[in-house]
């Protein structure tokens, strides 16, 4: 890449072409203070607090907007821009409601930021007094008006990430307001809840309900773990302060998804209700009492042993290393949840979805199972890519898609002629369809929608859905649900031992209950749909005393 | 040299800037020295000197006609207004009740609350008279701005010595801070 020279602040700075003043500035290490400006979106000049002195430049110049030149010099802290900002933070709080004292922000609000870094002890200006509404419609987030400043980046993340527009702008000049869809209620509208918009504002607009006032960055711990919601295996950022999970956020540098995070893996995590199995429950007369660990081990491996024949079952929302203890404690071992996708390739990353100029998908609904491939599949279709679906008019992308049908030969007669088509295929590809995506192996990059968190990982020790009766039953359930096969499993059973981080009704039925961490209590890896190894790092601790789930098998393992 | 003369007061305020000045512990003893305490909340005297005070300290948003009354005064018999505070400086927490309107305020405080029977709005001549809320500088001229809720200690204490260093306190780092 061509390298200009410019001077930023006297100080003589090789910057690339094709550069703003702001990435250039950046690179060298001076710190232009931004506010509309978000690294993860595109550069939108909206709140001009960046305006820098450029010479020849008629006025202050934007510097996130601003291309750099040859020869270009620079000045980002002048008397002239200071006075700029001073005056933009002016206006900016006597728009709306900033009283920063009982706001949830506070401490950790970038205007707040500015506004002690140009010491602003005072407000020049009338103070606000029309009360804004504030949209409560959404279980897991808040949009209070009061505190919005307008400068988009919920709009550009709702778009540029999510693909989703919802959110826009309604009116114009100082009765401008963030609107969600045609000014319907946020709760009402086509959002998704992917809560990207929330991680973005840098005020106290967008709330998250569930950790709002909670604790401020000050007070908090970030762990970068793999989120457990589906195969896909976003990164994620775990906030959480004294044990308790605050918040989850996305991570905008780290595969596969680079930012964008669904409701179930930022939200549903931390709305989990389900009472947890804290100590080892032994079935005595008919109840289930507390028991040691030992005693619980004990009981365990003399009933599985007594049954005659012992069978495992382990979810598939467990790490690598938890799969390879379950293969060396338990010669027949399956996993509770299971759906074979077809013989078809697996050569594609997340990533390459966004690329593609034709996205095929067969045999699975995306919006339901595998939210954030869908939000990439609609990011394709904003870059001007068509979407051909193998199946029926009820998926959730039908809408956006320029073909849907059962038939797969005319999604596949499309892809031929495609320049870079993907193929993203789910449990539901019919045979006769899977037959006919086979022709494009060659032109074609393939993702398999696994069902399963780690099914992946699962399967390479050997771990999948075939599992011979057993009269002697052990399911390490984690924090997963039982399904249909496990119960029917359980019933089978002469003995049974469940492992699970929740009670229920399976829990119930066991004869002897371990207790279980639930994901964001585990550290290890797990293998996503792409074959990628995903680091799993705790981000709380387990209760007391719960061991990590390989411990407990090899514990157990001991005693057969 | 004649100590400098401190007057001081709180308007519409829940008295947290006034304990976050007698926060400043036993500075105060060596404030003392510098400093005579005329009418404050701690002396109990309710009026500055009338012949006038070197440095008045206001803490509190003007929400009342006595508020009002209270910071006119004041402005007329000091040299020197400081403001105390996000209510004084800003309007605070105390402005929440602009977004319903003084007479919705009142009327839910004193007629409908739940624990209300027959009530009335005061209407006594011998009261002040709820009037929107406001900052102090919308009220009178403020030469020195302090917020914080409440400032700290350490806040007031770079206030005041810089005052009695003879320089206008500028306020940077911790000693600026809106909650």
């Amino acid at each position: 890449m061509a390298m200009i020279e410019i001077t930023i602040n006297d100080q003589k700075i090789q910057a690339k072409a094709g550069q703003t003043v702001l990435e250039a500035a950046t690179d060298a290490g001076v710190d232009i203070p931004t506010l509309c400006h978000h690294p993860a979106l595109t550069n939108w000049g909206a709140c001009r607090i960046c305006l820098v002195e450029i010479e020849k430049q008629r006025t202050l110049q934007p510097a996130c907007t601003f291309p750099v030149t040859g020869g270009m010099v620079v000045h980002t802290e002048s008397p002239a821009c200071v006075e700029s900002r001073k005056f933009v933070l002016e206006l900016l709080f006597s728009e709306r409601n900033h009283y920063c004292m009982y706001c949830q922000m506070s401490g950790d609000c970038e205007l707040q930021d500015l506004a002690y870094r140009y010491g602003l002890d005072s407000w020049k200006y009338p103070r606000p007094y029309d009360s804004m509404p504030v949209d409560a419609s959404r279980e897991y987030f808040v949009l209070d008006h009061n505190r919005c400043i307008l400068c988009r980046r919920c709009v550009r993340a709702c778009a540029e990430i999510a693909a989703n527009h919802t959110l826009g702008v309604r009116e114009r000049g100082a009765s401008s307001m963030i609107s969600a869809d045609l000014n319907a209620p946020f709760g009402e509208s086509t959002c998704v809840s992917c809560g990207t918009c929330i991680q973005v504002c840098p005020t106290g607009a967008l709330i998250d309900r569930k950790s709002a006032y909670m604790g401020r960055e000050k007070d908090v711990e970030h762990v970068q773990t793999t989120c457990f919601a589906c195969s896909l295996g976003c990164a994620v950022d775990v906030v959480s302060r004294t044990n308790h999970m605050l918040r989850i956020e996305s991570v905008w540098d780290a595969e596969p998804s680079y930012g964008l995070l669904c409701v179930a893996g930022r939200f549903e995590p931390l709305h989990d209700l389900r009472p947890r199995v804290e100590t080892p429950l032994v079935k005595k007369n008919g109840q289930l009492v507390e028991a040691s660990w030992d005693e619980a081990l004990d009981a365990a491996a003399a009933g599985l042993k007594q049954a005659g024949g012992i069978g495992a079952l382990v979810t598939p929302r467990a790490t690598n290393e938890t799969f390879v203890a379950v293969t060396k404690s338990f010669q027949n071992a399956g996993l509770t949840h299971s759906a074979p996708l077809p013989d078809l390739p697996a050569d594609a990353v997340l990533a390459d979805v966004e690329h593609a100029d034709l996205v095929v998908l067969a045999g699975a609904d995306v919006m339901e199972d595998h939210r954030v491939v869908g939000g990439y599949i609609k990011r394709a279709l904003d870059r001007g890519a068509r979407l051909a679906i193998i199946g029926d008019e009820d998926n959730g992308l039908a809408e956006y898609a320029t073909l849907v049908s059962p038939e797969a030969r005319h999604a596949v007669n499309m892809a031929l002629e495609a320049s870079q088509p993907v193929v993203i295929y789910g449990a539901d590809t019919a045979t006769k369809a899977a037959d006919l995506l086979r022709v494009l192996a060659s032109r074609a990059r393939f993702l398999p929608l696994v069902v399963g968190t780690n099914a992946v990982g699962a399967a390479q020790v050997g771990l999948d859905g075939t599992f011979p009766a057993a009269q002697g039953l052990y399911v390490l359930l984690g924090d997963g649900q039982a399904n249909g096969r496990v119960a029917a499993a359980a019933a089978g059973a002469e003995f049974l031992v469940v492992q699970a981080s929740y009670a229920s009704p399976l829990t119930e039925r066991a004869d002897v209950v371990l207790p279980s961490p639930i994901w964001a209590e585990q550290s290890g890896h797990l293998t996503n749909l792409e074959g990628k190894i995903r680091r799993v790092e705790a981000a709380i601790a387990a209760p007391d005393g719960v061991p990590a789930a390989p411990a407990t098998l090899q514990a157990l393992a001991g005693r057969l | 040299m004649a100590k400098i003369k401190v007057a001081s007061d709180w308007l519409a305020a829940c008295a947290g800037c006034h304990m976050s000045l007698l926060d400043i512990d036993e500075r105060i003893l060596t404030l003392l020295e510098y400093v005579d305490l005329d009418a404050t909340p701690i002396t109990d005297l309710k009026h500055p000197n009338p012949d006038g005070v070197d440095v008045g300290i206001l803490s509190g948003a003007v929400n009342n006609t006595t508020n009002k009354a209270v910071t006119e005064q004041m402005r007329e018999r000091c040299q020197i207004l400081i403001a105390l505070g996000d209510c004084a400086v800003f309007g605070g927490i105390v402005t929440m009740r602009n977004l319903s309107g003084t007479e919705e305020a009142l009327r839910r405080a004193y007629i409908e609350s739940e624990s209300t029977v027959d009530g009335k709005i005061p209407s006594s001549p011998e009261l002040g008279r709820a009037i929107e809320t406001r900052a102090v500088d919308q009220v009178v001229p403020v030469d020195v701005y302090l917020p914080g809720c409440p400032p700290s200690a350490d806040a007031i204490w770079f206030v005041l010595t810089e005052l009695l260093a003879g320089r206008k306190p500028e306020l940077e780092g911790e000693n600026l801070k809106y909650d």
